[in-house]
C-alpha cells in the first residue's frame, strides 16, 4: 500500500543514526586534523588506490586511512596545490557520505517484505527482489537524507522494471493480428469467474476500432447463460457469434466460428471457454482436445489480480496442461496492486499484455511496466 | 513449503538449540505458511505474535507430547479467530428468512445461490430466488437456468435497472406466497473508484429490505485484498456470514480469515465445484489443516 510512506518512516531512524555518526567522525577528524605528525605513509592520489575487496564489508577500515594520509599531507604543504585540493575533497567526502552496511538495511528490508507481500507478490519472488536490493545498496555511498531515499527508490523501482522488462512483449497483439494470415484464432481460458467473457468482449472491441473484423465462439457450453451472456455483448459490439448447445461439443463451436470466419473473410476468432479448475483432469484434457482442433495462433491466460498466491500456482498448471503465450490480468481497478505480474515474469517467464479496468468495453489497457512499476510503489 | 509446519515441529523437538530459538524458527515457518496460504499479513504478524508468547509463557500438560501441544496452540488461536471448533449452526433463526448475497465479480454469487436454495429445499424449506444483478448480461437468465434446474421460483424484471425496487418486490411477492426462505442474488462490485455508488446500491437494498443475514461470498483465491474488501462490505451491509467458493481448486482460501477479521461473520458454507449440489458445510478442523499445509490435525 503506501509503500513510499512507512519506507520513509522506516528510513528517517535509519538517516538518523547515520547523521549521528558523521557527527561524531566530523569530530573525529577535526581533532587528528590539529596535531601535525610528519608523513608516515606514502602519498597516495586518490581512493582508487584502495583495493576494491569484492563486496565484502570491512570497507570502513579502508576508508579511515585515505582520512589520515590527508591530515598528514595537509601540513607537509606542497607545491602540488592541485593535488592537495583533490585530497581536501576526498576528506569531504568522507564527511558527506557513508558506506551502507548490512545491518543498516535490515529493519528496511523487513519493512518492504510485507509491503511487496501486501502487494500480492509471491513469497518467493519477494525474497529475490529483496536479494537484489540489499546488492545494490551494501557497500554504496550515501550522504543526505533525499539522496538515501532516492537510492533506495530507484534501486528497487529498477529492479522491479527489470523483472517486468523480461520477456516483454513491446508489440501490440492488435498489430500483430493485422499482419498475420486470416483468420487469426485467439483463445482464451482460465478458471471459473477471472472474468473471461468480459475480457472477450472488450478485446472484440478493441480489434474492431483497428479496423479488423471479430468472430466470437461461444465454446462455453457448460456453465448456465454462458452462452445468452455472450450473445448480449456480441450484440451490443456488433459482432457475429457461433453459440453451441449446452452440455454441447466446445471444440465443434470453435470449429465452425473458424469455418464462418475462412468463408466471410473475417480477421480474428476470439473463442471462449468454460472456466475450469486447473486441477480437473477432465476439464483440462478437454481444454487440450479444444486447442488440437482449433489451433489457435495465440493462447492467453486470464488471471484475476485480486488472487494471491494461487494466481502463480494457476499460472504453473496451466502452462504445464495447455501453455499460453500472454497473460491479460483483470479487476485491476479493484484497488488490486496486481503483484502476480512480477510473480508471472519472474518465476515463468509470462508477460502481462493487458489489464482489465473495469466494467466496459474500452477498460482493457496495454500493459506497461514503467507505469505498472510507479502503481505498484505509489 | 507444504511440510513446512511439520519439518519446523520436528526440527523443534530433534534440534539442539535453546527453547527460544526453536520457537523462533518455528513461528517464521508458521509465518510463511499463513502468507502462502494467503492470509493478511497484518493479521499474520498479530496472530503469529500472540501464538509465541503462549509457547513461550506456558508450558504443556503433563499427558500432551510436547509436539502436540505446540499445533494445538496454533490450532487454538487459528480456530478461535473463526469462532471455534464446532461446526456452524445453518439452519435459519427465524421464518420466513431474507438473505443477501454480496461479493466482487466473479466470485460465485449466482452459482452459490443456486446451491444455497438446493441445501435448503432438500432440508425441507420452500426456497425462492431473487435476481437483482441488473448489470451483468444474462445474470438473470443464468439464475432462471439455475432456478428451473432445482425446480425453484425466480423473480426478476428483465428489463429493469432498478436493482433497489427490484430486491423489495421480489421479496415482498415471495413472503406474501409464504416463501420461508429467499434468497436475493446481487451484482458482483468491489466498491472501488467507479464502483462506490454500487456499494451505496448495495447498502440502500440493504436498508429497505432488511434481510435477516448478509452473506459475503468469497473466492477461496483471493489475496491480500480480501481484508479491505471485506471491510468495505461490512461497512455497506452488515455482513454476518461467509461463504468460500472454489476451493476444489489449489487456493487454500486464507483471504477468508482475513475477511472474518475484517467483519467478525461466520464462515458458514463452502463451495467445492460449479455442480449445484457442491456446496458443505464449513469444517474449522479441515479448513486450519488446509491452511497450515498439513495433511490432517
Amino acid at each position: 500500500m503506501n509503500c513510499f510512506d512507512r519506507l520513509k518512516k522506516a528510513f528517517s531512524s535509519f538517516t538518523e543514526k547515520i547523521s549521528n555518526k558523521l557527527e561524531e567522525k566530523k569530530e573525529e577528524i577535526k581533532e587528528t586534523e590539529r596535531p601535525s605528525g610528519p608523513p608516515q605513509e606514502p602519498v597516495v592520489t586518490s581512493d582508487t588506490q584502495v583495493p576494491e575487496q569484492d563486496q565484502t564489508p570491512k570497507r570502513e577500515t579502508t576508508e579511515l586511512k585515505p582520512e589520515q594520509r590527508i591530515a598528514d599531507q595537509a601540513v607537509q604543504n606542497s607545491e602540488n596545490v592541485q593535488r592537495r585540493e583533490d585530497r581536501k575533497f576526498d576528506l569531504f567526502g568522507f564527511i558527506r557520505y557513508k558506506e551502507i552496511k548490512e545491518e543498516d538495511v535490515s529493519d528496511l528490508i523487513d519493512e518492504l517484505r510485507f509491503e511487496l507481500l501486501e502487494d500480492d507478490v509471491s513469497l518467493e519472488v519477494t525474497e529475490k527482489i529483496l536479494e537484489d536490493l540489499k546488492r545494490n545498496l551494501v557497500g554504496k555511498k550515501v550522504s543526505r537524507k533525499e539522496n538515501l531515499e532516492q537510492l533506495i527508490h530507484e534501486s528497487l523501482k529498477k529492479s522491479l522494471k527489470d523483472i517486468l522488462k523480461k520477456n516483454y512483449i513491446e508489440k501490440d497483439v492488435v498489430e500483430t493480428i493485422k499482419t498475420s494470415k486470416k483468420p487469426f484464432v485467439v483463445m482464451f481460458f482460465g478458471v471459473n469467474g477471472v472474468g473471461k467473457t468480459t475480457t472477450i468482449a472488450k478485446f472484440a472491441m478493441l480489434l474492431k476500432k483497428s479496423g479488423l473484423s471479430v468472430i466470437i465462439a461461444a465454446s462455453d457450453t457448460f456453465r448456465a447463460a454462458a452462452q445468452e451472456q455472450l450473445a448480449v455483448h456480441a450484440s451490443k459490439l456488433e459482432v457475429p457469434l457461433v453459440k453451441g448447445k449446452y452440455g454441447g461439443d466446445p471444440a465443434s463451436v470453435a470449429f465452425d466460428a473458424i469455418q464462418s470466419a475462412k468463408s466471410r473473410g473475417i480477421d480474428a476468432v476470439l473463442i471462449d471457454t468454460a472456466g475450469r479448475m486447473h486441477t480437473d483432469k477432465d476439464l483440462v484434457e478437454e481444454l487440450r482436445r479444444l486447442v488440437r482442433i482449433a489451433k489457435p495462433n495465440l493462447k492467453v491466460l486470464v488471471l484475476d489480480s485480486l488472487a494471491g498466491n494461487d494466481a502463480l500456482k494457476q499460472a504453473e498448471y496451466f502452462e504445464k496442461a495447455v501453455g499460453y503465450d500472454f497473460v491479460i490480468l483483470t479487476k485491476v481497478d479493484a484497488d488490486a496492486k496486481g503483484g502476480i505480474a512480477l510473480s508471472l515474469a519472474y518465476e515463468l517467464g509470462k508477460p502481462v499484455m493487458y489489464l482489465g479496468m473495469g466494467q466496459d468495453y474500452d477498460s482493457l489497457v496495454k500493459f506497461n511496466p514503467d507505469w505498472f512499476t510507479e502503481r505498484l510503489l505509489s | 513449503m507444504l511440510d513446512g509446519i511439520r519439518d519446523a515441529v520436528k526440527k523443534f523437538l530433534t534440534g539442539n538449540a535453546s527453547y527460544d530459538v526453536a520457537v523462533e524458527e518455528f513461528i517464521k515457518e508458521l509465518q510463511k505458511s499463513l502468507i502462502s496460504s494467503d492470509v493478511q499479513v497484518k493479521l499474520v504478524l498479530s496472530l503469529t505474535n500472540k501464538i509465541k508468547e503462549r509457547l513461550k509463557k506456558e508450558t504443556p500438560p503433563s499427558n500432551l507430547e510436547r509436539r502436540e501441544w505446540f499445533i494445538k496452540v496454533v490450532y487454538d488461536e487459528l480456530s478461535a479467530l473463526f469462532g471455534g471448533d464446532k461446526e456452524p449452526e445453518v439452519n435459519p433463526k427465524s421464518n420466513p428468512w431474507v438473505i443477501m448475497l454480496v461479493g466482487v465479480q466473479g466470485t460465485g454469487k449466482t452459482t452459490t445461490a443456486g446451491k444455497l436454495a438446493y441445501f435448503y429445499k432438500r432440508r425441507g424449506y420452500k426456497v425462492a430466488l431473487v435476481g437483482a444483478d441488473v448489470y451483468r448480461p444474462a445474470a438473470l437468465e443464468q439464475l432462471r437456468q439455475i432456478g428451473k434446474q432445482i425446480n425453484v421460483p425466480v423473480y426478476g424484471e428483465p428489463d429493469s435497472s432498478d436493482a433497489v425496487g427490484i430486491s423489495e418486490r421480489g421479496v415482498a411477492k415471495f413472503l406474501s406466497e409464504r416463501y420461508e426462505l429467499i434468497i436475493i442474488d446481487t451484482a458482483g462490485r468491489h466498491g472501488y473508484g467507479e464502483e462506490s455508488k454500487l456499494l451505496d446500491e448495495m447498502k440502500e437494498i440493504y436498508e429497505k429490505v432488511k434481510p435477516n443475514e448478509v452473506v459475503l461470498v468469497i473466492d477461496a483465491s483471493l489475496g491480500q485484498k480480501a481484508f479491505d474488501l471485506a471491510k468495505k462490505f461490512h461497512e455497506a451491509s452488515n455482513v454476518g456470514s461467509i461463504i468460500i467458493t472454489k476451493m476444489d481448486g489449489t487456493a487454500k482460501g486464507g483471504g477468508a480469515l482475513s475477511a472474518v477479521a475484517a467483519t467478525g461473520a461466520r464462515i458458514k458454507f463452502i463451495g467445492l465445484g460449479e455442480k449445484i449440489d457442491e456446496l458443505e458445510v464449513f469444517n474449522p478442523r479441515r479448513f486450519v489443516a488446509r491452511i497450515l499445509g498439513m495433511g490432517d490435525l
